[in-house]
């Protein structure tokens, strides 16, 4: 099991408002004050030599191409790249170590990443010169997900919060304001369907998948004050539990027929594209960066009208990083640190280059203290949302592994399966939500026999 | 060197190819079939054996089952209306009367040469709720007056999901009973006409007798092929909605391919899967041909 510190809101909105004009003062040498110049860690070339290097990664626009070409041009060493869809990802980088291929860098969800590591995949990073400074320099979720069994094993590729999204031409015709309550929601979009506004007012990430689907019921789950299983690993899913009845209020939703139904199929990107027809109210909680999408104009005709908000009642949510790490299949265990530490730390010039241009184009989260701090993230994420909202948001996040900690076994895996299938057909009207969660109940025993 | 000699020579090339290609990884599935192995052990090459626990624990599994029945379902109804179809659409563009005939033959190919996963995809957008061309079109016709969620009813969907797997393979089937209709002695049907069988009669005592042993052929191919369906459930349903597309080719996949990458697991319930296939293609080619003979 991951040590699993106090949830990742420690780092609080104050916090981070205070912090910018600290950031900035500091920005000439560095956010930790240190000179980022040759001579520390990462400007340092390893004594020994490669002729190439390699990294194996799922597709997010140009950034690969981008970060290889600084790499080369810093060290003169061609770097190859292997790049598939998020989902064929597990499948691509496992069949790929199998076949006896060499692999120098790879990265994980946090739902895949306790996989990883347990089959051997992933190589411990704390001797590694500057790793120390990394870790110091982690938001609380990135050492969640980075750090295992007390072993520093991965750096940040991004953090991500779950927001919500609404279409703010759709709300004013409809004369209605963003809800306060699930039952509100329940009224608006009944109202909204009845008036010709729209047929379907809700949009859910509901499609299979580790995070879409099981994500979107955490969330919610999490949201009104409960947990999928207790910090001794005992599910939270029996008659009465917080979970059953969110999902009994989730099924409502398609009950009423006011779900957009391609929700079953929607991952995250395709969602955001969809949404952005403008066909739908809401978009359910799923990733804040979505609104890249759903707000450019190259990509939307709902551009500008996509919304950000939080939660109801305490506004409690969910976050989580994703990860790079320095694969067991590595040619060099230096320069793969070195390859590392551009894709999920600083390059040669001390910057977190990166990461702070995963923000400014993709409006993605950093998993460092320092980079969240800075105008990066506020200046960055302006073309699509309000940075002020989302950060607020971020600040009542939880890192997903707190709701639902199983994601540190493997029985995980067939368990998120049986819970794909099981919500799915709950949602589908095939069984109720009790069926459901009874079967889920009696799924974590069948797949612990794995 | 000698006939036999010279026989054996020529077949070595191709007996070392498909041992080669076909061969190993067959006895290599088995082999893993009776091992715990997960996806990573295959790098370490050691991993424990486990006797027959892999097959107990699939036939145990509900998933399985599930998948099973799945796979009977999709199998049953897309070789059916495959055969029909084959039959109907061969009949028509050998009718030499029809002088669009020929384009036809051509056009009808066409499907068989899309790649599977581009042809799930293609009907992925097809079956869009929101901005497929289906719906588009049928609105546009005024033949709905809401969009249909086509793969989106779990009582529906195998069958849905049927559709594309059939529009792809069709052409192969068509081929064949086309072939088969080219080598009929035409005679036969001038003297049946001639005796006063009508199209009706000809086409069910002499023109499907004729064809019973290409369909066999068919039926035993488009059987085996349609049980390890899997790029169109990759692309339009991954499975659901719930479990109403798992089939049996998707659940090996998922198990091996997937976390926790269970590659025992997967080989296991691969070859239950080939056992299944190859005892219906003896009941097939026993049934069928007895009723020729």
């Amino acid at each position: 099991m991951a040590q699993r510190p106090a949830g990742w809101n420690t780092l609080g909105r104050r916090d981070l408002l205070k912090s910018f004009g600290a950031a900035a003062a500091l920005g000439a040498v560095g956010a930790s004050g240190r000179s980022w110049a040759a001579g520390n860690p990462w400007a340092d070339a390893p004594v020994s030599k490669v002729d190439r290097l390699n990294f194996v990664v799922w597709t997010y626009g140009d950034i690969y191409t981008k970060i290889s070409k600084k790499f080369t041009d810093d060290w003169g060493i061609p770097v190859d790249s292997t790049i598939s869809s998020f989902n064929d990802h597990p499948t691509k980088l496992m069949t790929m170590f199998a076949g006896n291929e060499t692999i120098d860098v790879s990265q994980s969800s946090p739902f895949s990443f306790p996989n990883f590591i347990s089959q051997g995949l992933a190589e411990p990073l704390d001797g590694f010169p500057g790793a120390q400074d990394y870790l110091k320099d982690f938001t609380e979720s990135a050492k969640q997900v980075a750090v295992y069994d007390g072993k520093l094993m991965g750096l940040p590729y991004f953090s991500t919060v779950w927001v919500w999204n609404y279409n703010s031409e759709l709300m004013e015709k409809a004369k209605i304001q963003p809800f306060k309550t699930y039952d509100e929601l329940l009224e608006q979009c009944r109202k909204a369907k009845k008036d010709g506004v729209c047929e379907y007012p809700i949009m859910w990430v509901a499609g299979v998948g580790l995070e879409q689907l099981p994500g979107t019921w955490y969330q919610m789950t999490w949201n009104r004050g409960g947990v999928f299983f207790d910090k001794a690993g005992n599910h939270q899913l029996g008659p009465g539990s917080i979970a059953r009845e969110t999902l009994k209020w989730w099924a409502q939703t398609f009950a009423d027929q006011l779900v957009d139904p391609d929700s079953l199929k929607y991952q995250f990107t395709a969602s955001a594209k969809a949404f952005g027809a403008g066909k739908n109210l809401y978009r359910g909680p799923n990733h804040h960066y979505g609104l890249n999408i759903a707000n450019d104009p190259a990509q939307s005709p709902s551009a500008g009208k996509v919304q950000v908000m939080g939660s109801p009642g305490d506004g409690r949510t969910i976050g989580d990083t994703h990860v790079y790490f320095l694969c067991s299949a590595t040619r060099n265990k230096e320069w793969a640190w070195k390859l590392l530490q551009y894709l999920g730390g600083r390059t040669k010039d001390g910057q977190y280059t990166q990461a702070n241009n995963l923000a400014r184009d993709a409006m993605l989260g950093s998993g460092f203290q320092s980079v969240m701090k800075s105008s990066v993230i506020t200046d960055g994420w302006k073309p699509w949302g309000d940075p002020g909202k989302i950060l607020e948001i971020w600040d009542k996040a939880t890192y997903v592994g707190e709701i639902c900690n199983s994601i540190y076994k493997p029985w995980h895996f067939p368990w998120t399966d049986r819970l794909n299938i099981e919500v799915q057909k709950a949602l589908t009207a095939q069984i109720t939500p009790d069926q459901c969660c009874d079967n889920l109940i009696a799924a974590i025993k069948e797949v612990q026999k794995t | 060197m000698s006939v036999g000699a010279l026989g054996v020579t020529m077949n070595v090339p191709t007996l070392v190819t498909l041992a080669l290609v076909l061969a190993y990884p067959i006895f290599y599935a088995a082999y893993l079939s009776f091992h715990k192995v997960a996806l990573a052990d295959l790098r370490r090459g050691i991993f424990p054996f486990v006797g027959l626990d892999n097959y107990a624990r699939i036939l145990t599994d509900p998933l399985f089952l599930l998948a099973l029945k799945n796979t009977l379902v999709f199998t049953a109804f897309s070789v059916t209306v495959e055969i029909v179809l084959a039959v109907a659409i061969a009949l028509l563009v050998a009718e030499t009367h029809v002088w669009t005939g020929r384009i036809t033959k051509v056009l009808i190919l066409l499907p068989y040469a899309v790649p599977p996963i581009a042809n799930g995809l293609i009907w992925a957008f097809l079956y869009s709720f929101d901005f497929g061309f289906l719906n588009r079109i049928l609105f546009t016709l005024g033949l709905i007056r809401e969009p249909i969620n086509w793969v989106g009813d779990p009582n529906t969907a195998i069958f849905m999901l049927a559709v594309p797997y059939i529009w792809r393979t069709l052409p192969f089937a068509i081929l064949l009973v086309h072939a088969a209709l080219q080598g009929m002695n035409p005679e036969l049907f001038e003297a049946a006409a001639i005796d006063g069988a009508g199209p009706l009669h000809r086409f069910r005592h002499v023109t499907l007798p004729l064809l019973r042993p290409v369909i066999v052929v068919i039926l035993v191919l488009r059987t085996s092929f349609a049980f390890t369906v899997f790029e169109e459930v990759l692309a339009i349903t991954q499975g659901g909605p719930g479990d109403a597309t798992w089939v049996a080719a998707w659940y090996s996949y998922k198990r091996s391919f997937a976390p926790p990458f269970d590659i025992g697991i997967g080989s296991a319930s691969a070859y239950v899967l080939a056992l299944i296939v190859g005892a219906l293609a003896i009941v097939y080619v026993k049934a069928i041909y007895r009723r020729i003979e």
